[in-house]
């Protein structure tokens, strides 16, 4: 990969250990997949927050890094292992809580935004179409390259935390026009859409092609989910809809393969997902609630009593909390709402067994990542076993 | 303990007692340890216990702690990156990392937590236990007591048969097993030049080949043989043989199975062919 005098410099450490460090991952990952050069990004967005997943070795590296780093771009944070107010009553140890303010303390200290969420998209961190970008989060990157048209890779989190200390990325893969077009129709033929068993299905089957929707005219929140379900269920980093995504092209879609997708398969991915019953969790807002959706649950659970004894919980960010609080009152009758972190971030294992939830995403993640059995439900569904 | 700077392998003579391996630097830095080799894909998320090293799954308990460790690329959860710093942490690390093909759970792993780290290195030319030195500044792998020798192999076919060659008790090795005509490649000669003087002194044919195949490395032992593959044709050629050998035969390359040959043989015809 070419670097230029600057560039070489930081690689030397003249300009610090920890910037030397950022550069010699962005050089590692640039070679691996060929890139030519490095391009500056205009924000970035870090996963590998919570402790549970980091760790102490996590902590030694920020540790190291936040002595003479700071990240030159606005970065945002990925949900964190704990409500960062509300961690006792999530049942977290004050060991834990101690460890994971200390994670969130290091990327203060690294200069990054610590509102911590997998939609950065919906409160400090809102890219423009066309913008280079180093995210990591799978739903939100995937959110960014394909309803906002901005470009970024499916970065992991350190290439993401070296692109924002150096303020710029390997140019390969999504960064490159001739990357981001589809390479497989999906025909939807489904009257109502459950964008999260939509998402599984086809994120299982198109493998690294990009996928143009027909049939579907998803809302910006759908359009979160299905993002969020394709990332989860295989390695769709973008995809198009047609007519409501910025790079759709009818155009680009002549003689490549057609998917057509239909009740069956939506009810394939259904009963591959739905394993359990009898929850001890019902969780909502996997990515982060939007407050549109927030707004929607609280009409809904309105004047409604609550049902059943299992814990609820409405996770979001505290962005997206702070600009509904009326609605909020309404949803704390019937569980608890959680900030700054999710079912799948938390060790929810310590707790529960079993985990209903309306995301595709979680369903992948919630058995392996936190030993749970899967009840999967429709939103009307988790509202109906609550209210 | 070894000289800096070596030039790569492809320039340096056969004879040689360090065999240096060129492959690509990923993470920098120099480690030296004995190989722990693993012959399939590793994630280091639940497949290699940080507060030891320990691999999962191998029954000899065997760690890569202060050891150099092959394998042919990373997999799995990108979490994995972080088990190399709670390694580092606990003082498990091994001394370098070797990888077929890097990948970025891996390379951002090896970087973060400061494990030399090198790929692109064919792990058919390391063995268990080998003590290797890994450069990852410059790429390269050095193998200390290895050497390495560059040899023609020249397959003369007659219609549908080769000449197959029973070596001597007075060649200096591979004694009494079957090969092509076959020797080292001088300092000072390209291995087209060998191959054509070879047929000339072994069998007294003076022919000119008609391909030239791909070059194949295989290890055996403490010896890295680069085999230079030529393809010559004749129609009833008079063989004469000297002293290298004690008898010939013409066989069909389907039958080679039949013969104890030296190693590589049947896969060099098959590509030539």
């Amino acid at each position: 990969m070419f670097l230029t005098r600057d560039e070489e410099a930081m690689l030397a450490g003249e300009k610090g250990e920890g910037i030397r460090t950022a550069m010699e991952l962005l050089v590692a990952l640039g070679d691996i997949y060929e890139a030519k050069r490095l391009v500056p990004i205009v924000s970035a967005h870090l996963s590998g927050v919570s402790y549970k997943t980091i760790g102490e070795g996590g902590i030694s590296f920020l540790q190291s890094l936040a002595k003479d780093a700071k990240v030159r771009v606005p970065t945002t944070l990925n949900p964190a292992g704990m409500d960062r107010e509300k961690w006792k009553e999530m049942g977290i140890s004050p060991r834990f809580a101690d460890r994971q303010h200390l994670i969130i303390e290091c990327y203060g200290k690294l200069g990054v935004d610590t509102d911590c969420s997998c939609t950065p998209y919906l409160g400090n961190n809102v890219p423009k179409k066309g913008q280079t970008l180093a995210w990591a989060e799978s739903s939100a990157l995937s959110f960014a390259n394909s309803a906002i048209g901005a470009r970024t890779n499916r970065e992991g989190g350190p290439g993401a935390l070296a692109a924002a200390i150096i303020g710029r990325t390997p140019e390969y893969g999504l960064h490159l026009d001739g990357n981001r077009t589809p390479g497989i129709v999906v025909e939807v033929e489904v009257e109502e859409v459950d964008y999260s068993l939509l998402g599984h299905a086809v994120g299982s089957s198109v493998g690294n092609r990009i996928p143009y929707f027909r049939g579907i005219r998803p809302t910006a929140d759908q359009l979160k989910t299905l993002a969020a379900a394709m990332a989860a269920a295989g390695s769709v980093a973008m995809f198009h809809v047609e007519g409501v995504t910025p790079e759709a092209d009818p155009l680009s879609i002549e003689g490549l393969e057609r998917l057509h997708l239909g009740r069956a398969e939506v009810e394939a991915a259904r009963n591959k997902l739905d394993r359990g019953r009898d929850p001890e969790l019902i969780a909502l807002g996997c990515p982060h609630l939007s407050v549109d959706e927030i707004r929607g649950l609280a009409a809904k659970l309105e004047g409604r009593k609550r049902k059943g004894d299992a814990e609820v919980w409405f996770c979001t960010s505290r962005h997206t909390a702070a600009k509904c609080p009326r609605e909020l009152g309404v949803l704390s009758k019937f569980g608890k709402v959680v900030c700054d972190t999710c079912m799948i971030v938390t060790p929810i294992e310590e707790r529960f067994r079993s985990t209903a939830t309306n995301s595709g995403k979680a369903c992948c993640y919630l058995p392996n990542l936190c030993s749970q059995k899967v009840v999967y439900r429709s939103t009307e569904g988790l509202l109906e076993m609550i209210s | 303990m070894l000289p800096e700077g070596r030039v790569p392998i492809y320039r340096r003579i056969a004879g040689d007692d360090i065999l240096i391996l060129k492959g690509r630097g990923i993470s920098k830095g120099r480690g030296e340890g004995e190989v722990v080799l693993s012959e399939s894909p590793v994630s280091f998320l639940g497949g290699v216990e940080p507060s030891t090293g320990n691999i999962a799954g191998r029954e000899d308990g065997r760690s890569v702690k202060g050891k150099v460790f092959a394998f042919p690329q990373g997999k799995g959860s990108t979490v994995g990156s972080y088990v190399l710093l709670e390694m580092r942490r606990r003082g498990t690390l091994p001394a370098a990392i070797i990888n077929s093909v890097a990948e970025p759970i891996v390379a951002t792993g090896s970087v973060m937590a400061r494990v030399p780290m090198v790929d692109r290195i064919d792990l058919g030319l390391l063995r268990e236990g080998d003590l290797v030195v890994v450069d990852g500044d410059s790429g390269t792998v050095e193998l200390p007591g290895v050497r390495e020798n560059h040899v023609v192999s020249c397959v003369l076919m007659d219609g549908e048969k080769m000449l197959l060659l029973k070596r001597s008790s007075e060649v200096g090795t591979f004694r009494g097993y079957w090969a092509s005509v076959s020797g080292f490649v001088e300092e000072d000669e390209t291995p087209a030049e060998t191959a054509c003087k070879e047929l000339q002194e072994e069998i007294g044919l003076d022919l000119m080949f008609e391909k030239e195949g791909r070059t194949v490395t295989v290890r055996d032992g403490c010896t890295v043989w680069h085999v230079h593959p030529y393809l010559f044709r004749a129609t009833r050629p008079r063989v004469v043989i000297d002293w290298e050998h004690t008898e010939y035969s013409w066989v069909r390359p389907q039958d080679l199975k039949d013969f104890q040959t030296v190693p590589g043989l049947a896969g060099i015809v098959r590509d030539l062919l």
